[in-house]
């Protein structure tokens, strides 16, 4: 009848040893709430920070919800990192407006808050560290018209509706699509959450829909491996996939030929302009506005060149 | 006469009764060592502001929690509490933004609905036979459905209704006492624990959702008419769930349709380390209450100490576990 | 000859029970040893702790002359004990075979599952129990008797010295009854020792050679089957004497009719059935398992559909659609089966009595006076002898006999003036046995209409005004109770089967 007492005795006990080894009283501490915590992107974005805590000395946590869908897990990540007296805060809001009395709450504090990936809708971020999403899937959108020879039916496999990167990745191609290559058709936007298993069905009901696609964009990591399964899994042949952000299925999947190519952002560098400019605003210095954490095009010919093989993931 | 010690010796706890007692105490027991714990870990841990934020994070959970307490004591099961929630915010937002109606009538029309799709889960599981775990999951998947295709897959803003998001921001405890800015949707969880609790203790509806729970067949031979009180319970729930949509919304001042899934199983897990028990006929809110705040100590108690976050999902499944086998080692000693 | 088993100053204790105070027990070979004693007296203890359930606190145990100490049922399996419990333990969905070598199926190479060697072992088992069984039969598709027969092959298949039998006639109708005997007395030559714990008197003259009785975890004494009078096997299982008189049923004639049926029909189970019931009067339902009685007060009560037929109460006819449309109406039912279908057994006493009638208690928007439950409660405690600690002990926790008192009480309150008793005091010891009797005696002498549906023959006889007797689903004859009528005249109505009941036939 002791046994949960006991238990939760030693869990205490065992939760006090941690935090020894992770902060001393000394340490500048910056909490960066992400936006996801699984996905090999935000691993990386992880390692950028984690890069920039080293060279300038502070320590960093690093926490975000289980999907992207959470915003209220999210908020709640944001208050318990306040409660902590940071010296500055990384965030990349899933919904900003959500965020704004905690945010506020910073600000009064003193808190310098620095908005990474995608931006904050509010004055109170004293910097953002983003790609331009729009301007890299546009892009997409000029190699996809390359490659089938500037006519044709192309789909796009999207991973989210409601998010800021999702909408902007999905309106940059569709876009640029509608404004520059009028003989390419959009025929269908559909949404997998950037789940592999989920975006691969989706990729086959689209090509089961439209036997004719010259080419599909998936606009995520998960949701551009799903877009390879799917292909491979109906054995359709000659399709141009442009995928965006890496990993090693994405890295090998362009590789062998099945992927024509990849935007990249540059989650590393996300994750270190973050805590540099964090640091930054925590000493009073001035921040630039906007980091454009700039964006690429990779396919089997450069993906090994240096200057790419820095920002991609596995 | 040998029968009459023969009561006395098959009964020798005759104070079993007292057990549920015991077992708050021991819940509450609990979630005070981990507030103790917490706080000699770390000094940032036991501010009122980190204190107000764990009530926060509770509120929402704790709401859907209790729902779901209810139709667990009936010995079902409710999967779609997390996307009813989500549902009934959209409907808010559509009756509120799109239509502007008045504040009221958005809380009533959050509520109504979620009484009402609560009160289909109800009709599938006792008219139509389905079993609960089946009939809830297609509600929920049929609900974040609808919740996208009504909201048209954005988020729904409130800024054009003022107060709204004072129902759970705001705080009327805040102001009388300036020194205790305790949030409205940590007033509003206890005040639907209380009056959840008054219904299952005090009310018919309450005590055949336990007769539910116990023994359907012989409340069915009773003479009760056990779909109708099913589907009140149900409905009950769905209602519940209405207001944890009404307090999301306001706390994000949005309606977010993609949210939801997920949130059925944290609303579950607190039921089950709250004590109640999933095959039906005991339970308290109490005890669910206890269960939802341990859940989000030990989650905002293990990101104040900044331990990794894989390491606080692996935490907080041993403690479920942990506290669910506490829970059955002391039935077996006294039952 | 070495004793198979021998027990001697067991003791036992639980939190707060003295459980066995210093029993002993012991069995030989080839003899039938009944285990006797009222609920609650230690019985299924003791043989817990033969059969390695529980262990024991003092005391010894022998096991063929060798001290043993089995503290698992695995290890007593190993000894040579077998235990066939009350409540079956089989698989429904798997068969016979796979029931019986469950967790030590034979096995090919590569963990592969070798059914053919399954069903021959199976197979073997009842050839030599002169049993006809198909080892891949499905064991829910057999009757209960069948699968007793397979929960003895199952223990024989673990080559038991010792089969420990709780209660194995309980759900079995006289002829599976006289089939099991015949397993029994089989088993018997071929030197198996058998523990017998039953309440059925009778069955001890037929099949029993030793009698043990137990009380309050006491040893009370081990007498000679045969030539023990059963009054006296009952005093020392109560401590005194129990009498029982022939019983003369009242008079009748000018008592209304209070319920009517007629045509009742439903599938192959309810076929034509019709009769009617007096204020005041009890009648018996008599006849084998499966002969449509329980079927019969389902179908009145509405806890199952019917095809046809009409109900009338009072003289007026009632639509039955649902069990609480029967209440409404005044029709209580209390089902054989009271933990599935009677009680709330999770909940306490005053709730379960109060169960059918919560709107009396309710006032405006739903809310339960407690306080007038509890008293109600307290009032039939009193009323009806109900031996609990309070009204708020959990029902679950109370005897058989008082468990039964808790339901007759729930329907009482909700003023039901027809009862259907279905088998009311099985599992009910025998000295709680007569106080149901007296009750349900002077329910019918206040006015009470009450139908009483037993298997047991001496029940049905010592309680019935009339007797009705079926047997697959038709009403074979309506009987005179008391002691014009004796049990060979309702166990000739009782088999009267199809071939007979050509000429009046009216199925469908």
């Amino acid at each position: 009848m002791l046994t949960r007492r006991f238990i939760l005795g030693a869990l205490s006990a065992a939760s006090l040893s941690i935090p020894a080894t992770m902060s001393s009283a000394e340490d500048i501490y910056i909490p960066l709430v992400s936006k996801g915590f699984q996905h090999q992107f935000w691993q990386a974005v992880k390692s950028g920070a984690e890069q920039a805590a080293e060279e300038y000395g502070v320590t960093i946590t690093f926490e975000g919800p289980d999907n992207e869908t959470m915003v209220d897990r999210q908020i709640d990540m944001l208050a318990a990192a306040l409660a902590n007296n940071p010296k500055a805060i990384g965030f990349a809001a899933l919904d900003s407006q959500a965020a704004i009395p905690l945010l506020k709450q910073a600000d009064e504090k003193g808190i310098p808050i620095i908005a990474f990936d995608s931006g904050v809708d509010s004055d109170i971020p004293v910097s953002t560290a983003t790609t331009d999403n729009q301007a890299a899937a546009a892009l997409a959108a000029d190699k996809m018209a390359e490659m089938i020879g500037g006519k044709g039916k192309v789909a796009v496999v999207a991973h989210d509706q409601t998010s800021r990167t999702g909408i902007d990745r999905r309106d940059g191609f569709v876009n640029r699509i509608a404004e520059k290559y009028p003989d390419i058709e959009v025929v269908t936007v559909q949404y997998g959450q950037g789940d592999h298993l989920k975006s691969t069905e989706v990729t086959k009901a689209i090509l089961t829909a439209n036997p004719d696609l010259n080419g599909i964009f998936g606009t995520n990591e998960g949701s551009a491996i799903g877009v390879v399964n799917g292909v491979q899994e109906l054995g359709t042949e000659g399709l141009v996939i442009i995928g965006y952000d890496s990993g090693k299925a994405q890295k090998d999947a362009i590789k062998s030929g099945l992927m024509a190519g990849a935007i990249t952002q540059n989650p590393v560098g996300i994750g270190y302009e973050t805590v540099k400019a964090a640091v930054a605003a925590m000493k009073g210095e001035e921040v630039p506005a906007l980091i454009d954490t700039g964006f690429y095009y990779y396919d089997a010919s450069n993906i090994d060149d240096p200057k790419i093989a820095a920002v991609l993931y596995d | 006469m040998t029968s009459a010690t023969d009561i006395e010796k098959k009964t020798p706890l005759a104070g079993l009764s007292e057990s549920g007692a015991y077992q708050k105490l021991l819940a509450f027991a609990s979630l005070i060592a981990l507030l103790i714990g917490f706080s000699i870990a770390s000094p940032n841990f036991m501010q009122t502001s980190n204190m107000i934020a764990i009530l926060q994070a509770t509120s929402v959970n704790g709401v859907l929690a209790v729902a779901a307490t209810l139709v667990i004591i009936t010995g079902g099961i409710d999967l779609s509490v997390g996307t009813l929630m989500t549902f009934c915010a959209v409907i808010a937002g559509v009756v509120l933004t799109y239509l502007g109606m008045p504040l009221l009538l958005g809380v009533a029309a959050a509520i109504v609905a979620g009484a009402f799709c609560g009160l289909c889960s109800g009709t599938f599981v006792a008219k139509m036979k389905i079993p609960p775990f089946i009939a809830t999951l297609g509600m929920m998947l049929i609900l974040k459905g609808l919740s996208l295709v009504i909201s048209g897959t954005r988020p729904i803003y409130f800024n054009d209704t003022p107060g709204f998001d004072q129902i759970s921001r705001g705080s009327l405890i805040g102001e009388v006492f300036p020194a205790l800015p305790i949030p409205n949707g940590v007033l509003i969880l206890f005040l639907v624990a209380i009056a959840a609790s008054y219904i299952l203790g005090r009310t018919v509806l309450g005590r055949y959702t336990f007769a539910l729970g116990s023994n359907e067949e012989a409340v069915r031979l009773s003479g009760v008419n056990t779909d109708l009180w099913k589907m009140r319970i149900y409905a009950l729930a769905g209602g519940i769930c209405g207001i944890g949509g009404i307090l999301i919304a306001s706390r994000l001042n949005s309606a977010q349709p993609a949210l939801g899934l997920g949130y059925e199983l944290e609303a579950i897990a607190a039921v089950v380390i709250g004590g109640t028990s999933l095959s039906g006929g005991r339970g308290t809110i109490l005890g669910t209450l206890i269960g939802a705040l341990i859940m989000a100590v030990l989650t905002n108690g293990l990101r104040v100490l900044s331990v990794a976050q894989e390491w606080q999902t692996v935490v907080t499944g041993a403690i479920i576990i942990l506290a669910v086998y506490a829970d059955m080692a002391r039935r077996r000693k006294t039952g | 000859m070495t004793k198979l088993v021998d027990m001697s100053g067991i003791e036992k204790h639980f939190p707060g029970v003295h459980a066995l105070k210093s029993v002993q027990f012991d069995l030989v070979p080839g003899e039938v040893h009944a285990l006797m004693g009222e609920n609650g007296a230690g019985k299924s203890t003791l043989m817990k702790i033969l059969s390695g359930i529980y262990q024991r606190d003092g005391g010894t145990l022998q096991i063929e002359g060798r001290d043993a100490n089995p503290t698992s049922p695995r290890e007593a399996q190993a000894l040579g004990i077998g235990i066939i419990h009350q409540e079956l333990s089989l698989m429904n969905d798997l068969t016979v075979a796979q029931n019986i070598f469950i967790g030590r199926e034979p096995r090919k190479r590569f963990g592969r599952l070798n059914d053919v060697a399954l069903n021959a072992q199976t197979a073997e088992i009842f050839a030599s129990m002169n049993l006809s069984l198909d080892p891949r039969a499905q064991v829910g598709s057999l009757t209960i008797a069948k699968q007793q027969m397979v929960e003895i092959a199952k223990a024989l298949s673990f080559r038991s010295r010792v089969l420990i039998m709780d209660e194995p006639t309980a759900a079995l109708n006289d002829a599976e009854i006289a089939e099991l005997f015949v397993i029994i007395r089989r088993l018997k030559a071929e030197g198996v020792g058998i523990v017998y714990i039953s309440h059925k008197m009778d069955e001890l003259k037929q099949i029993a050679d030793r009698v043990t009785v137990m009380r309050d975890g006491e040893y009370v004494g081990t007498v000679d089957a045969a030539a023990t009078p059963i009054s006296q096997i009952i005093a020392m299982m109560v401590g005194r004497e129990v009498k029982e008189e022939p019983l003369v049923p009242p008079d009748l004639s000018d008592a209304e009719v209070s319920l009517e049926v007629t045509g009742l029909c439903r599938g192959h189970e309810i076929r034509d059935v019709s009769f009617s019931v007096l204020k005041g009067e009890i009648l018996g339902f008599a006849g084998l398992m499966g002969a449509g009685r329980t079927e019969v007060a389902r179908a009145i009560f509405g806890a199952d559909p019917k095809d046809s037929g009409e109900i009338r109460v009072h003289g007026q006819v009632v639509s039955i659609r649902t069990p609480s449309d029967a209440v409404k109406a005044g029709i209580g039912y209390l089902s054989e089966d009271r933990k599935h279908f009677g009680l709330a057994t999770g909940m306490s006493v005053r709730d379960n009595v109060a169960l059918a009638s919560m709107d009396m208690f309710t006032g405006r928007v739903g809310v339960l006076n407690d306080g007038e439950i509890s008293t109600t409660a307290k009032g039939y405690i009193t009323q009806l002898g109900i031996r609990t600690p309070s009204d708020t002990q959990e029902v679950r926790l109370l005897s058989g006999g008082n468990q039964q008192k808790v339901v007759i009480a729930k329907w009482l309150l909700r003023d039901c003036d027809i009862l259907i008793f279905d088998e009311p005091t099985r599992g009910i010891d025998v000295g709680a046995k007569s106080e149901i009797y007296k009750l349900l005696e002077e329910l019918a002498g206040q006015g009470k209409t009450i139908i009483v549906i037993s298997s047991e023959l001496p029940e049905i006889m010592r309680l019935s005004h009339r007797i009705a007797v079926m047997c697959e689903g038709r009403l074979t004859g309506i009987l005179a109770g008391g002691k014009y009528t004796t049990q060979e005249d309702i166990m000739h109505l009782a088999t009267q089967r199809v071939a007979a009941m050509q000429v009046t036939g009216t199925a469908q």
